[in-house]
């Protein structure tokens, strides 16, 4: 790499360094100074699983459809997944079932 | 990131530093295309903001700790250790005691070994690894693994599948701001279905 492609790189990643820091510890160092209400804390409950599902459903359902046959199958494993832990109640069970689920599938279609 | 054009020295110093792998992942095809570095930091911020929810979440319990210890406990945070902490503290009356900090600790640090460990397994090996097994589908499945068992109520049902739907109908958007339109869609309709149900009840 050129040192010019090298000062980018590192800018970038002082920056996005910045960005981890201001944004995860910025209310832990300054959150006295901005209270929340304790309505606001309970709606904050909701905010775990809504990110989590918010990363997850277009990971298993991307908008180009035109890998379809990929879509299909991680819907299908994901759902097979569920299915395995909705009997379960363990979370390897998942992801062990999860897996193999898609490799069946993947080897199937 | 090898894969993006970084070199494996730069990977390594931004997985260790920037420790937030949808920044990342977010931020390197902008890299790619040499966007303005405003952009990137943009962006990075955007996909961060969640963890200005769960710092918000988190401060009353560590309030008490010094400057120093404070933001080292707020960058060393994760996903994770907010939904644990939350699962297991969310409605504990006494806050900043000294389990909650141990517990704290207990999830972060391994947690930061683990991902770094596995980050630099990735930046080595990343390149042997046939992308036919998919193994990128395992993280969908851990993160799966860890929302599942949260949704026990029904507001959180309805929360779950609003969140659903617009994120499914927000990932055109750009610098993946379908992400954080999803969350506060899913908090809103989380509260509204609280303030139903209980109104409904007796």
């Amino acid at each position: 790499m050129s040192g010019e492609a090298d000062s980018y790189v590192l800018g970038a990643i002082a920056l996005l360094t910045l960005c981890s820091l201001l944004t995860r510890a910025g209310y832990f160092l300054f959150g006295d100074h901005l209270p929340l209400t304790d309505p606001v804390r309970r709606a904050l409950r909701y905010a775990p699983v809504a990110a989590l599902t918010a990363i997850i459903v277009p990971d298993l359902l991307p908008w180009e459809a035109g890998a379809s046959a990929i879509f299909d199958v991680k819907m299908l494993a994901a759902f097979v997944a569920v299915l395995i832990y909705w009997r379960t109640r363990s979370t390897i069970g998942l992801m062990v079932g999860g897996m193999c689920a898609y490799w069946a599938i993947a080897w199937l279609l | 990131m090898v894969s993006y054009g970084l070199s494996e020295g730069m990977a390594v110093l931004m997985s260790v530093l920037v420790y937030a792998g949808s920044a990342q992942l977010t931020a390197l095809p902008l890299m790619m295309a040499g966007a303005p570095l405003w952009l990137i930091f943009a962006a990075g911020f955007v996909v961060n903001i969640r963890f200005i929810i769960f710092g918000a979440a988190l401060q009353p319990y560590f309030r008490k700790y010094s400057w120093l210890k404070r933001l080292g406990l707020g960058y060393w945070s994760s996903d994770l250790v907010f939904v644990f902490f939350m699962t297991r503290y969310g409605d504990a009356r006494r806050k900043g005691t000294r389990g909650q900090l141990w517990y704290y600790l207990g999830v972060i640090v391994p947690g930061w070994f683990a991902w770094q460990f596995f980050s630099l397994l990735g930046i080595y090996t990343g390149a042997f690894v046939p992308p036919e097994w998919s193994l990128e589908f395992a993280a969908t499945l851990a993160l799966m693994g860890v929302a599942i068992p949260l949704v026990k109520a029904m507001p959180m049902a309805v929360s779950v599948l609003v969140t659903a739907v617009v994120a499914w109908l927000g990932q055109s958007l750009p610098l993946r701001l379908g992400l954080a339109v999803a969350i506060v869609a899913g908090v809103a309709a989380g509260v509204l279905a609280e303030m139903h149900k209980s109104r409904r009840a007796p």
